[in-house]
């Protein structure tokens, strides 16, 4: 699979790094030439100089033959040029680009752009979820944030400690995907029982996880069902 | 009629002046406030400083009620942008962008956004005038 990155900044460079070792067919195009040499002598790929908007350039770096454009410069406007670019005259099946700006996200969808990735915004959604726990911790968001994968650590007192997964009142937009116990996964049915030690991973949305953490004040994690009868 | 323009230099401004003393209603953007006060006080339409592609750039400029978006920024790439934009999510009935770079006439022609080149027609305009000395002087 040949992939093409345009941009040599810190994100082109790890990213051209990181394939390279992971022996992809990786090309990069950087429009500054001390970039590029600067590059070339640290890592013994493809280095292109010119533009990523050339048509030119782009031929030359193979994108005929590429499946996924990577438009990682610093410039929105640009990245969005290099995408549209690749989708419309070149057919490329899939373009990924950075969005410096998370403002932006919505309108590089609406331009059929296939895949935005705002590094911001990633880190600001990390930082506003998590948790005020010590016993949860924000493993990853999706599709800006609209969904979250927590880690739950389970300990003496946790009120999910010891009940039966059916037993649960979980929110609505929640599902427990695996219990880590002891180095193993266990995958969640409702007749496992959660035993203290035990990390939970769940898969939550935005709405989940505030009842999750609305639960939590009342005195842990979650209200089992058989508490809930006193 | 409800225009935009995009970019406030030398072609922006000349048009945006004309275009309002002509009766219509004109939004400016250009993220250089300094090139917005080229317009001076005879300018009696809108002027906006902000990033010319962004979305709540774009509506204070009234982009959901525009006639025509006039793209004629010095970045190809802005251009672009925002005429695909109002294209694509605004739908505004008509939208030029100024071509800065001949060579790169070939994406706006892809992305079917109706375009100005200023560069072409100036050289085209020179090329004749040329061509008219050169014929007196054969006679």
């Amino acid at each position: 699979m040949k992939s093409l990155i345009i941009g040599g900044g810190k994100v082109g460079y790890y990213l051209l790094k990181t394939l390279t070792e992971r022996q992809y067919d990786v090309v990069l195009i950087e429009r500054d030439r001390n970039t590029c040499t600067d590059i070339a002598q640290d890592i013994d790929s493809n280095i292109i100089y010119g533009d990523g908007t050339d048509i030119d350039v782009l031929k030359d770096a193979g994108i005929e033959e590429a499946e996924v454009v990577a438009a990682v410069t610093g410039s929105d406007e640009e990245n969005l040029v290099i995408c549209k670019i690749a989708k419309s005259i070149f057919n490329v099946s899939k373009t990924i680009t950075r969005v410096n700006n998370p403002k932006n996200i919505a309108m590089f969808k609406a331009l059929g752009v296939d895949k935005a990735v705002c590094s911001t915004e990633v880190i600001a959604n990390l930082i506003e979820y998590e948790f005020d726990q010590e016993n949860c911790k924000i493993i990853q968001t999706f599709e800006r944030g609209s969904m979250i994968l927590v880690e739950i650590k389970i300990d003496k007192d946790n009120e999910w400690n010891d009940n039966l997964i059916k037993d649960l009142d979980l929110p609505n937009e929640c599902v427990l995907t695996s219990i880590l116990r002891n180095e193993k996964v266990i995958y969640p049915r409702g007749n496992v029982r959660i035993l203290e030690n035990d990390n939970i991973l769940v898969i939550t949305s935005q709405v989940g996880l505030s009842e999750l953490k609305k639960q939590s004040r009342k005195g842990g994690i979650g209200n089992a069902r058989n508490k809930k009868r006193y | 009629m409800n225009i935009i323009i995009v970019g406030c230099g030398k072609l922006g401004s000349v048009l945006a002046n004309d275009l309002s003393s002509a009766g219509h209603n004109i939004s400016v953007i250009d993220n250089n406030s300094e090139c917005l006060n080229v317009l001076g006080s005879g300018f009696n339409g809108v002027k906006i400083k902000g990033i010319e592609y962004d979305n709540e750039i774009l509506q204070e400029a009234g982009i959901s009620t525009a006639d025509v978006v006039l793209a004629v920024t010095r970045d190809e790439n802005i251009n672009i942008t925002v005429s695909l934009i109002a294209k694509n999510i605004y739908k505004t009935p008509r939208i030029i962008a100024r071509i800065v770079n001949p060579n790169r006439g070939y994406i706006y022609e892809n992305l079917d956004i109706e375009t100005v080149n200023p560069t072409l027609i100036c050289s085209g305009i020179l090329e004749n005038k040329i061509s008219d000395i050169k014929g007196v002087n054969h006679i």
